[in-house]
């Protein structure tokens, strides 16, 4: 069963009075994701991903194409659908002057809550996300970590069945981004909630996602698991040496051997089949007298995935 | 679907509709409480207004009526000032915090949010209103009673209901030009009163103009207010045309909003407000 169903979505921004100019955010994105999972839109910067997750969240409309979003279509249905979705954003703002309690029970009564209902969820919300702590401090007054964690809170006010989140932990620190993660992936653990999210950041893409799709051009260029992404794109296999001396610039020159970098004191070579090359590498450092320490065939990092795609 | 959970379901829309009217008219109020400059559009201009003009007015030597004539305009000012600032600000806050697009995500209608902080603007207008009343009376003798509790409703709700027109056509106007539009907040309403005859009767307004001012229900409760202080009304039947006018002119503003947020949400301008 599928939570978002996009077929075909196109999406042009037009900018300008006198000198009109056109940028192509989307040029026909088809796009399943299924309830339950949490969902990992890549690409880089201008791809269309903060666009098609607008879409979906019913801010902007398509100029072409289908999207149906838990059973309702994005545009005939907007105010049905908006019960039950939020989103949160990595760069969310709120009105300056109001604290964390006010913020959350001012979006709690847009989606119909009130009276006790409505106290029990902003302090519930509260405790969920470590505010209780701030809940006095102006909103332009928390820190990044407590702003993020804030809209993080404000997305799961109404109980949302899917929940989209625009680069959730950019700018934040390693731990309160690892707890954010963590937090994430309860909520789907715990609620089934879907989550659709955006990120730069391959290792939380990794880690969070069932499924990512890489987004490039307002194209979807490939999706699949991490593992089935890295197997799609072959960029070879990574093999990883540590050497004694450690230098050995002429890896790179042998056959089937794509690129040689330094990396972590030792050599990582990428080579076209690692069974095939491992022994010809092995062979040629022998025969010029340099110990191998140790020896290490991986599968390439997803980084190096999206490198690849996004080049 | 049965009687009895037809009615149930009446009575959950209409708590629901009541709710989200209540956060835009609590949000109003917080900031309301909380904002030194909203104070100083309450406390320190309405004041500063009324005696600059009552002095001009003894100044010159002006009769009580012409103080009275001069007075109303004034006071009728600040009351629509103060009243459509703060469905303006409905809108602003969310663009100036870069918050536009939390707003529009939830399942809301332009009308919670312009009821709600209309609600608050016709609160924070009353309390100017009875203030420069007092001060007028104190003042400049100036009885803002006089004509009895309910021409001043009539007048009062004229006020309210124009400045909901022009603070609603402000907020389209933001949604379709984005934050560069929020000098018109402020631009609006001198516009509409210099027509409407806030110092003097639109007699005097050239051809154009005065075609302008009797398409501006203002300019009718105005007149119909006036003529308890001893000048003859300038239209037949003021206070009906002002309140024809005035329903017309809200249920217009509400359709272009409506529109404007659509096109935002066409061209982007929604996301962009919130970058």
């Amino acid at each position: 069963m599928l939570a978002i169903d996009a077929r075909d979505v196109a999406k042009t921004f037009r900018a300008g009075v006198f000198r009109r100019r056109e940028t192509v955010a989307l040029a026909g994105v088809s796009l399943g994701v299924p309830r339950g999972a949490i969902f990992g839109l890549l690409g880089p910067n201008g791809a269309g991903k903060t666009t098609l997750l607008s879409i979906f969240a019913t801010l902007l409309l398509p100029d072409r194409g289908t999207v149906t979003v838990l059973g309702h279509d994005v545009v005939r249905e907007a105010g049905a659908l908006r019960r039950r979705l939020n989103m949160a954003s990595g760069n969310a703002s709120f009105v300056w002057a109001l604290r964390p309690p006010e913020i959350l029970d001012f979006y709690g009564r847009l989606y119909g809550l009130s009276g006790a209902r409505l106290r029990q969820r902003v302090g519930a919300l509260l405790e969920m996300c470590e505010l209780t702590a701030h809940r006095r401090v102006p909103y332009n007054e928390l820190s990044t970590g407590l702003k993020q964690r804030l809209a993080l809170a404000k997305a799961l006010v109404n109980d949302p069945e899917l929940l989209f989140l625009d680069e959730p932990t950019l700018g934040l620190d390693p731990d309160v981004s690892v707890r954010l993660r963590e937090h994430i992936a309860r909520l789907r653990r715990e609620q089934g909630m879907t989550i659709v999210l955006t990120t730069h950041y391959m290792r939380e893409a990794e880690q969070l996602c069932d499924e990512i799709a890489f987004v490039k051009a307002g194209r979807v260029l490939a999706r699949g698991t991490a593992d089935e992404l890295k197997r799609q794109i072959r960029i070879g296999d990574v093999i990883a040496l540590r050497l004694d001396p450690p230098e050995a610039p002429w890896l790179a020159d042998l056959e089937g051997v794509l690129r040689c970098v330094t990396a972590q004191g030792g050599i990582e070579c990428t080579v076209d089949d690692a069974e095939k090359r491992l022994s010809e590498i092995l062979r040629a450092l022998h025969a010029e007298g340099i110990i191998v320490r140790d020896v290490q065939v991986r599968e390439p990092e997803l980084e190096e995935v999206f490198v690849e795609l996004a080049r | 679907m049965s009687w009895r959970a037809d009615e149930r379901w009446r009575t959950e829309r209409w708590r629901t509709e009541l709710v989200a009217i209540g956060a835009f008219a609590l949000r109003n109020l917080q900031m309301a409480s909380r904002n030194v400059f909203l104070l100083f559009e309450v406390l320190f201009w309405p004041v500063v207004g009324v005696i600059g003009i009552g002095l001009m007015a003894r100044f010159l030597e002006l009769s009580a009526e012409a103080t009275s004539f001069i007075l109303i305009g004034q006071i009728a000012f600040s009351t629509v000032s103060v009243c459509q600032l703060d469905v303006a600000y409905a809108v602003l806050y969310d663009v100036w915090s870069k918050s536009v697009k939390h707003q529009f995500l939830a399942p809301i209608g332009v009308r919670h949010l312009t009821i709600g902080s209309w609600l608050i603007g016709i609160l924070r207008s009353l309390i100017v209103f009875a203030m420069l009343a007092a001060l007028g009376w104190w003042a400049f003798g100036f009885d803002a009673l006089h004509a009895g509790p309910w021409p001043l409703a009539i007048f009062l709700l004229g006020c309210s209901l124009t400045a909901w027109a022009v603070s609603v056509l402000v907020c389209t106007l933001i949604m379709l030009l984005g934050a560069r539009a929020e000098t018109a907040a402020w631009a609006s309403v001198n516009f509409v009163l210099t027509l409407a005859g806030i110092y003097y009767s639109v007699a005097v307004l050239p051809k154009p103009m005065a075609a302008m001012a009797a398409a501006i229900p203002l300019t009718y409760f105005l007149d119909a207010y006036r003529a308890y202080y001893g000048f003859p009304a300038e239209f037949a039947h003021p206070i009906l045309y002002g309140l024809v006018l005035a329903v017309a002119y809200v249920a217009l503003s509400h359709w272009a909003l409506v529109a404007a947020v659509r096109s935002a949400r066409r061209s982007g301008l929604l996301l962009k407000m919130s970058e």
